[in-house]
């Protein structure tokens, strides 16, 4: 929505009349005042979606419980292959079942008996291990209050531009996880976490896939708005394990994790399977257990969100022209800042000793734009005219109906 | 009475039904020991199937490693061992010598320990806490003692602090096929197990030396790993024993040039132990597994251990497990009738409704009555089934696995295939035993086993015993109503307010426990009397036996004239016309105490002794009174009395018990105090509760018996 508006901006920018209309509102008015205050409360919703990050959780301790870390190790790795960057994944494992002396084959994690794929290879980093999966820690990942001295690797910085993908397994019952083998994160713990990084725009998009027994009844009190969720089972229901390793002699990886990584060991980064296709390709009989979808508060259709969207790093990318002038708003909020030092002065100084120097610029800009810029301007009109139609449709006519009140007060 | 008190309020209900129970003690009491003994011939049907309980077991989820390969080596060091029995000299010290040898070739760690076994003897004052090392006497002669092979495979990646134990007991001076079997076994999973990478715990083989009894070789191990000692014995005997020296010489040239260390060696606390024997049976149909679980005064290790056993042998390697079985009840006819009957009200229940799963097929029920009976017996004995018990004493679970073979094992197919899968069912369960986490925790250990996949836990059994005693207090304090009653309104009759009759009253309360507490007394005199008798030397155990009950019987009549006389010359009064009741009424209540604290201690005994105790208790009534009566009723009841006292006397028990299982022609007097003997060597809580409850029990029930009146 934003976009479009910005693409409109563009479009009368090749013509003088926008640099009047510049000068006439003021850059910083016109970086601040339409947007930051007209628009507050949907901001993250018209924000681009520009990053990634993927907190990975295995909860339970014990080497019975295998099966846990290797599907957390399962997710990672797959992430990792579709794009998201290590920088960008936090992961946490509460026990080190490669290097646990039960394990026959010392400091490997395979999630197959058949042994061929070891996730536990050179270029794994785990950011909190052992007994430093709390509960406690967990909040803070995803509330981002950490003690000063956690190092930037065991933070998620995410932005309002971030898209989460939250992937716990571990023991679950009806509203709760279990962490360790002391502690249980409640429904409402993980809903107030999110809740608090809604209000703090740390993310877009949030998508919640959890793997335990009575997974749906972990999502039961969630509210914010951009929140999508999977769980492996209903309310009553167990998660099972998927098969046994009769050579390690524990149950390597459960059924709804394994499921997803067979769905995703058949992609790349450049498929277009969207989410609604993931959450298809769960069969209740293979899984034992029914897998239970929360998308009401979730605003996009799941069949055109690609699941690159949440478990590789594929964004949407708008083709611009001009090299800096990213088309979010954030980024342009940025490029403002960066260029307001010389635009500090107060405006009818500007109008009065930079109006030539801006006109150089914006005629500099011209060169550049030099392309064909009517063919551009009518295109650009014609996609505006295709594109908005609903509910923005009411501002852009306002604006267009500007130009003439704008050549009227320029001519007078 | 209470149409004059209008403004009267009501009782609470829990003291209205008091109330009532004593006021309907007979009828109470009747219906509650019918009920009591039902429940438990019905536990075998309220048993339920075992489950794993701990999730850390796992067993059976990773496929035996044992190979052939260990097989065929172990068969190497069956038959070597054998082949030490023709050898003329010194066949003892070879055997010790070659397993090392064989221990230290797999790159374990090996020590011998040497020890001398525990002279059983009474002393009271130490009867609950084992015997510390200190008391082992020095000046035993060389020949009496035992050496002890140990080897220990450290967990390669493992922290050490945990270890789980093999134990082999073989008798070091003469080796049989099957004692050399059971070491193959062993040695089989050892040496896999000194391989494999995938060990948390340390694992400990210990080939006792059985030659002066499979326990005492164990415990005595025991004591000394859990026991630091710190003078070493050894070097005091280097000086006196050549054969130790021997043991020691050949090991410094050994070919491989490696000493063998003389201290003790030690890995972390045990997680568990399993005792391996085999046994040459010659079972007709398959190869077979007996399970024994006791350990002293009924302990039982956690059940989770046998199910695991039990669990591997039936679904992995197909062995028949059996657990031990009364087996003359397997043949009786009412039980079979009982079977069949309950088999027959189950299918009515089932008729009725699908959804209830009562009653099993009548076979299933006698084996379960058998198997539940040998249960009883063996916790109520309280003296453990194998050397397995010696673990119990330092709460570590153990188990003896009895092995025996289908066919006999000299063809050597036969053995092999044998050894195979005795190994991996011994690997299988170490594996679990590996996975644990923490001690077994998870699971029963206060049960009782009707086969070896069902039990019966102690919320269940625990209702049969209760509804047996719950009589007791009931009767008890309706006759003390009665005899209070009676008394005050005899009182009432002669003068209202009588002071000295209320005092005496309650005098006679006092007289009655008075008595009771001194029988008690005596009864704990005739518990310590063994201590004595035992310092006479050269004595057979019918001497033994006959001094002691002449002496209880002095000692009963020196405590009678010296403490209880004061009460004897009240006894004309007219209030004591029911001084017996009293005295029943306050020798239940001292029965009821003494059962209820011992089946907390020991369940079996308690629940055995009450099935004596309880009808005798009840029915105690004076014989003259049913003589000058002289009704059918009452006569039928001094019959019941007089064979319920004769039974409930404890030799007189132990002998009709005996002769049931063994037949009478072997009974011997002396017998009873061999088995009393063994009662307190194994510092059995049985043989106090023989002497503080039952004997005084059964004295103050003979006592109204022939109580005047």
């Amino acid at each position: 929505m934003l976009f479009k508006i910005r693409t409109l901006f563009d479009s009368m920018a090749v013509t003088p009349l926008y640099l009047y209309l510049f000068l006439f509102l003021g850059p910083s008015n016109f970086s601040n005042s339409p947007f930051a205050h007209g628009f507050p409360s949907s901001s993250s919703d018209t924000t681009m979606h520009t990053n990634n990050w993927a907190v990975l959780v295995c909860t339970s301790r014990f080497w019975f419980n295998y099966r846990h870390m290797a599907n957390t190790l399962s997710l990672y790795r797959t992430v990792k292959r579709l794009g998201i960057p290590d920088e960008r994944i936090i992961l946490m494992l509460a026990d080190d079942m490669a290097c646990n002396a039960r394990n026959k084959y010392p400091a490997q994690v395979f999630n197959n008996e058949n042994h061929k794929l070891n996730l536990y290879g050179d270029n794994v980093e785990v950011d909190y291990r052992g007994y430093e999966v709390t509960v406690e820690n967990f909040l803070r990942v995803l509330t981002g209050r950490h003690e000063t001295a956690v190092p930037r690797s065991k933070r998620l910085l995410s932005d309002e531009g971030s898209h989460i993908l939250l992937y716990m397994t571990g023991h679950g019952g009806d509203e709760f996880l279990k962490f360790q083998d002391s502690e249980e994160l409640q429904s409402h713990d993980l809903a107030d976490a999110v809740k608090q990084m809604k209000e703090k725009r740390r993310f877009k998009e949030l998508l919640i896939m959890v793997d335990t027994c009575q997974a749906a009844t972990l999502f039961s009190q969630l509210q914010s708005p951009g929140v999508l969720a999977i769980g492996s089972s209903m309310k009553g229901e167990n998660s099972y394990s998927h098969h046994l390793d009769s050579d390690v002699g524990v149950s390597v990886v459960d059924r709804f994790t394994f499921y997803t990584l067979a769905f995703f060991e058949r992609l790349n980064m450049y498929d277009n399977a969207s989410l609604s296709s993931l959450f298809n390709s769960y069969n209740p009989s293979t899984l034992m257990s029914t897998a239970y979808y929360r998308t009401d508060l979730y605003q996009r259709r799941l069949e055109e969100v690609p699941v690159t969207n949440f478990f590789g790093s594929v964004m949407e990318t708008i083709h611009t022209d001009a090299a800096y002038r990213a088309p979010s708003r954030k980024t342009s909020g940025r490029a403002d800042i960066k260029t307001s030092p010389d635009k500090m002065v107060t405006d009818d100084q500007i109008k009065t000793t930079t109006n030539s120097n801006v006109l150089d610029q914006s005629s500099d800009q011209k060169q550049a734009d030099q392309a064909c810029p009517f063919a551009r301007l009518m295109s650009s009109f014609k996609n505006k005219v295709q594109t908005v139609e609903e509910a923005d449709s009411l501002v852009n006519y306002g604006l267009v109906t500007m130009i003439p009140l704008l050549l009227l007060s320029t001519l007078l | 009475m209470a149409e004059t008190e209008a403004p009267r309020p009501r009782q609470r209900p829990i003291v209205r039904l008091g109330i009532f129970l004593i006021s309907h003690s007979f009828s109470f009491s009747v219906v509650c020991c019918t009920a009591g003994v039902l429940a438990l011939l019905l536990l075998p049907i309220l048993a339920k199937n075992t489950y794993i309980s701990e999730n850390a077991l796992m067993p059976g989820s990773a496929n035996p490693m044992l190979s052939n390969q260990d097989v065929l080596e172990a068969n190497r060091f069956v038959k070597d061992l054998i082949a030490l029995n023709s050898k003329p000299r010194g066949s003892g010290i070879e055997s010790q010598r070659l397993i090392a040898q064989y221990m230290k070739d797999l790159g374990a760690e090996v020590n011998y320990h040497k020890f001398h076994p525990q002279i059983t003897q009474f002393h009271p004052l130490q009867f609950f806490s084992s015997p510390d090392s200190g008391t082992v006497e020095r000046n035993i002669s060389c020949s009496f003692h035992g050496v002890n092979t140990v080897g220990i495979t450290r967990a390669p990646r493992g922290d050490g602090k945990e270890a789980i134990v093999l134990v082999t007991p073989y008798n070091s001076q003469k080796i049989k096929q099957a004692e050399a079997l059971s070491l193959g076994t062993a040695y089989s999973v050892f040496s896999l197990l000194s391989r494999v990478t995938w060990l948390a715990k340390d694992i400990i083989w210990l080939v006792s030396d059985s030659q002066h009894g499979e326990y005492a070789a164990v415990s005595a191990w025991l004591r000394d790993y859990h026991i630091p000692m710190f003078t070493r014995l050894h070097t005091v005997n280097a000086e006196t024993c050549p054969d130790i020296n021997y043991l020691y010489d050949v090991r410094d040239n050994s070919v491989t040039g490696r000493k063998i260390y003389d201290g003790f060696k030690r890995a972390g606390t045990m997680a568990a132990a399993l005792v391996i024997k085999v046994v040459d049976r010659s079972e007709t149909f398959d190869d077979n597994l007996n399970i024994y679980a006791e350990a002293s005064n009924g302990q039982m290790p956690n059940l989770d251990l046998i199910n695991i056993v039990n669990y591997l042998a039936v679904h992995r390697q197909g062995f028949r497990v059996k657990v031990e079985k009364l087996w003359s009840l397997l043949d009786s006819k009412w039980l079979k009738n009982l079977g069949e009957l309950f088999e027959s009200v189950g299918q009515v229940v089932s008729s009725i409704n699908p959804q209830w799963k009562f009653g099993i097929p009548a076979a299933d029920y006698t084996e379960g009555i058998a198997t539940l009976a040998s249960s009883l017996y063996n916790q109520a004995l309280g003296v453990p089934t194998g050397p397995h018990g010696a673990f119990r004493d330092y709460q570590v679970d153990a188990i003896t696995l009895e092995l025996s073979p289908r066919a006999s094992v000299d063809k050597i197919i036969r053995q092999n295939d044998f050894l195979l899968r005795g190994g991996r069912l011994i690997e299988g369960v170490i594996l679990s035993v590996n996975n644990l986490l923490e001690k077994f925790h998870q699971s029963f250990f206060l049960y009782l086993l009707t086969s070896p996949g069902k039990f019966v836990s102690v919320g269940v059994y625990m209702i049969a015993f209760a509804l047996l005693v719950a009589p007791l207090p009931m009767v008890a304090a309706s006759l003390y109503a009665d005899a209070i009653n009676l008394n005050s309104s005899q009182n009432n009759e002669k003068t209202v307010a009588d002071e000295p009759g209320t005092a005496l009253r309650s005098l006679k309360w006092v007289n009655a426990a008075k008595k009771v507490f001194v029988v008690h007394l005596w009864g704990s005199v005739v518990s310590l009397l063994p201590y004595f008798i035992c310092q006479i030397p050269n004595r057979s155990p019918t001497v033994s036996f006959i001094i002691w009950f002449l002496l209880s019987v002095l000692s009963f009549f020196i405590m009678f004239l010296i403490l209880a006389s004061p009460f004897s010359h009240a006894k004309e009064s007219q209030l004591h016309l029911r001084e017996w009741a009293i005295l029943k009424s306050v020798t239940m209540s001292a029965t009821f105490i003494g059962l209820c604290l011992m089946s907390v201690i020991n369940f079996s005994t308690a629940e055995l002794g009450g099935l004596l105790l309880v009808p005798m208790c009840l029915m105690a009534q004076p014989m003259r009174r049913d003589i000058r009566v002289g009704s059918l009723s009452t006569l039928s009841r001094l019959a019941y009395n007089l064979v319920f006292c004769l039974i409930g006397f404890p030799p007189v028990t132990f002998v009709l018990l005996k002769g049931a299982f063994e037949g009478f022609n072997s009974i011997n007097v002396g017998d009873f105090w061999c088995w009393v003997e063994s009662l307190w060597a194994w510092s059995s809580a049985t043989y106090l509760y023989i002497g503080m409850v039952h004997l005084p029990c059964w004295v103050l029930c003979i006592h109204i018996l022939f109580h005047h009146c």
